[in-house]
């Protein structure tokens, strides 16, 4: 709120600012050597104001200003034999006394030396305007500018801290955080002429480094469009903008003010492109930065006041912040369903034990077992209490020590021998004890292994546990020895999107796995990248 | 009594076998599978008469396997650990749902129901699945206006007048059909009592029964006052 009513005072000033009419001559300048004389006429031919006159002066070298005659004062010192200049300002105002300032035809009478910087040849300039108006003009810039530069420096403040500090660190977020102080700096820089005298020999100092901060903020808007819409050819397209942003500074050297709009148009233009192919992949925020961008190209053009570009620059930061918050909100789902899906895992693993297939046909089982050989059943039940006690163990937990899968696995085979009859051998080799795994991955292919296999000849199904890991990778090879019972249906997919679920929540997109027969058998691999 | 257990847990696979083997004593001839594969090729070559079926019905093909089941002149078990799909499992037909784990008397209580006629299952049949030119047809039991016994196999007649040949016979169908729906009017037809419109009594003291199509069916006399009863 409080900005509009900044906007509405800024376009109100902007509306009432001629309140004085004058007609001035063109600038007699006399410099035959590094003393300079320069005149103007000036007729005044309207007053709408009281208090007393003014005058502002551009001008390099250090001189005295008369009025009328009369010395109204001076902007640094003048160089006389024996001693040197002191540089004054390009730009100082000066106060008209009240009998000196009436309507009708004054002069007025630069004279001084200019050492430095004459190559430039650079214009001077006179125009009356009144005093207060004068003093009060860059206060009521800097309120506006002091408040946009304000409020960029805590954002790069906080999206530096936020980018330090975040689990996921999103280039986007440190990206916002160094344009948001970059423009801080570039607000803090062309503004600085109202805080310190700036001697006219550093003038162009400020402006190529204001230059330089446009250049690469040109540069940085647009990279930041490129990475959080995912434009393909990043690189190339940064490439060209860059070529097309030295081709501006090389043919425009030394006309910094140009140099700046044209940077701030490539720019425009840049993102403009880009918004336009995240609008065509319907991606979200793209219409509402896209608003903002002509907003801000029609303040730039019809607001004639000197911070017009800020504003419009400050409207481009604007949608920025607002797709950072976008950003902000995806991150922020991805994680909910991330932990969403660690809970459903964690659900899924519990239900392995109280799933009816499992759980029915184990007390069917036993109660045969009860009923025709009591001393067995016991032994049954007390494999079976042994799973659930690792079951129970585990539940909890995304990543487990292999030698407690391993001991599940046993007791399972244990299980499945009282239920199925048949003999079931567990090898495993390689086996590093400090290795992690996700809970029941390996268990969740040895019930896949015993629903399909038939028993070979021996009348007895093999499974084989193999580790190894080299540079790049760590790898479970994991083999069922039996005749292949064909393989169809739900049981064995559910099973394995459990697996590829469990690998994904521990490794993201760092694993592999792959599962298919062999001559003996059946082979599953699951590959982890390290 | 020519039983068939499909069932891959070889020690639930034996409990059957025992139970079974002590409720039909002598006079069974007992195939034990223990993959449906090899259960279905078993089928395809050597008649039964019960089928006891251990069956995924939470794998997508489970039903599928148990459609071809009940339109085949045998009748099915389902003995399953998935007893919430006892219900589904009914209304296509099957004479009963055992669930897992089960002892010997649910086990002989199924069996029951081969011989005694009238027993109610736990849910009412819904359908009666027809192998047509090697696909399944399920027909609703609601469409069902009267069925005739035709030897071995039973023809069914739906409203409408279209007709579907079924496998199992006259009898299996009457063990399967809600008795508070169709009733058995003669040696030969079953008919629904919604599409019974009154009971009429010819010359020569026969019984016939007319249905809302208009067509006239004959009723066995020993049949006529259970009819009555119902009708009314």
């Amino acid at each position: 709120m409080q900005k509009w009513w900044i906007l509405l005072l800024l376009i109100t000033l902007a509306s009432c600012r001629h309140d004085i009419r004058y007609e001035a001559s063109d600038v007699i300048l006399s410099r035959p050597d590094t003393v300079f004389t320069a005149r103007v006429a000036i007729d005044l031919l309207e007053k709408k104001f009281s208090s007393p006159l003014g005058l502002q002066v551009h001008s390099f070298g250090a001189f005295m200003v008369y009025w009328d005659g009369f010395k109204v004062g001076q902007n640094g010192i003048p160089s006389t034999p024996g001693r040197p200049e002191v540089a004054g300002t390009e730009t100082s105002y000066y106060q008209i006394p009240d009998k000196l300032s009436g309507l009708g035809k004054h002069e007025v009478v630069i004279r001084g030396t200019q050492i430095h910087l004459l190559e430039v040849e650079r214009s001077v300039m006179a125009k009356p305007e009144s005093y207060l108006k004068l003093l009060r003009q860059p206060l009521i810039e800097l309120s506006l500018v002091n408040l946009m530069a304000g409020a960029f420096l805590i954002a790069a403040i906080y999206y530096t801290f936020l980018y330090y500090n975040s689990k996921y660190k999103q280039r986007t977020t440190l990206l916002f955080a160094v344009i948001c102080f970059l423009f801080f700096a570039l607000l803090a820089l062309e503004y600085l002429k109202y805080y310190i005298d700036i001697p006219y020999t550093q003038f162009y100092t400020r402006l190529i480094v204001v230059g330089w901060l446009t250049f690469a903020i040109a540069v940085l808007i647009p990279l930041y469009f490129t990475i959080h819409f995912n434009l393909p050819y990043k690189l190339l397209f940064i490439g060209v903008l860059l070529v097309a942003l030295l081709c501006i500074y090389i043919v425009n050297y030394d006309h910094y003010d140009l140099t700046a709009r044209l940077y701030s148009l490539t720019l425009w233009i840049a993102s403009v492109l880009i918004l336009l192919y995240a609008l065509v992949k319907k991606q979200r925020g793209s219409i509402l930065v896209l608003a903002g961008f002509a907003a801000s190209m029609v303040i730039n053009q019809y607001m004639f006041y000197d911070f017009g570009l800020y504003i419009a620059f400050t409207i481009i930061l604007l949608c920025i912040l607002y797709l950072q918050t976008l950003a902000a909100k995806q991150l922020e789902e991805a994680h909910q369903a991330s932990q969403l899906l660690s809970s459903r895992l964690q659900l899924e693993l519990i239900k392995k034990n109280i799933q009816p297939h499992f759980l029915r046909n184990t007390l069917t089982s036993l109660m045969d077992w009860v009923e025709e050989s009591p001393a067995q059943g016991v032994r049954f039940i007390q494999a079976l209490s042994l799973e659930f006690d690792i079951m129970n163990e585990i539940a909890e937990r995304s990543l487990i020590p292999i030698r407690q899968e391993i001991e599940l696995c046993r007791h399972h085979l244990s299980v499945m021998q009282f239920r199925k009859e048949i003999t079931y051998v567990w090898e495993d080799r390689g086996i590093q004890d400090d290795e992690l795994i996700p809970p029941a991955i390996i268990h969740t292919m040895l019930e896949n292994g015993i629903t399909h296999s038939v028993p070979s000849d021996e009348g007895s199904v093999r499974f084989l546990l193999a580790f190894s890991r080299t540079g790049l990778h760590k790898q479970y090879i994991f083999e069922a020895f039996a005749e292949n019972q064909e393989r169809s249906g739900h049981q064995g997919g559910n099973g394995f999107r459990y697996i590829e679920a469990r690998l994904k929540e521990s490794y993201g997109d760092r694993w592999d796995l792959s599962s298919e027969p062999f001559a003996g058998g059946w082979r599953n691999i699951i590959r982890i990248d390290l | 009594m020519k039983i068939l257990i499909i069932e891959d847990e070889a020690r639930i696979a034996k409990r059957l076998a025992r139970m079974t083997r002590a409720y039909f004593e002598q006079q069974l001839e007992l195939t034990v599978c223990d993959t449906l594969s090899r259960g279905l090729a078993y089928i395809e070559q050597s008649a039964i008469d019960v089928l006891l079926l251990d069956l995924n019905l939470n794998g997508e093909n489970g039903f599928e396997v148990l459609e071809a089941m009940v339109a085949r002149p045998f009748h099915t078990i389902i003995v399953s650990a998935y007893s919430d799909k006892a219900i589904t499992a009914f209304s296509y037909g099957v004479l009963d749902f055992v669930p897992k784990p089960f002892d010997e008397a649910r086990l002989f209580q199924a069996f029951g129901r081969l011989i005694s006629k009238n027993t109610l299952p736990d849910s009412p049949l819904e359908y009666l699945a027809v192998r047509k030119g090697g696909m399944i047809k399920m027909i609703e039991a609601g469409q069902l206006s009267y069925i005739k016994g035709s030897g071995i196999y039973s023809e069914l007649h739906l409203q409408g007048g279209k007709r579907e040949l079924h496998d199992k016979s006259l009898d299996m169908l009457e063990q399967l059909l809600p008795p508070n729906g169709f009733v058995r009017i003669h040696r030969s037809y079953i008919v629904s009592l919604l599409q019974a419109e009154k009971l009429v009594i010819e010359a020569g003291g026969r019984y016939s029964i007319q249905l809302k199509s208009g067509e006239l069916l004959p009723v066995g006399r020993s049949r006529y006052k259970e009819l009555r009863g119902k009708m009314i």
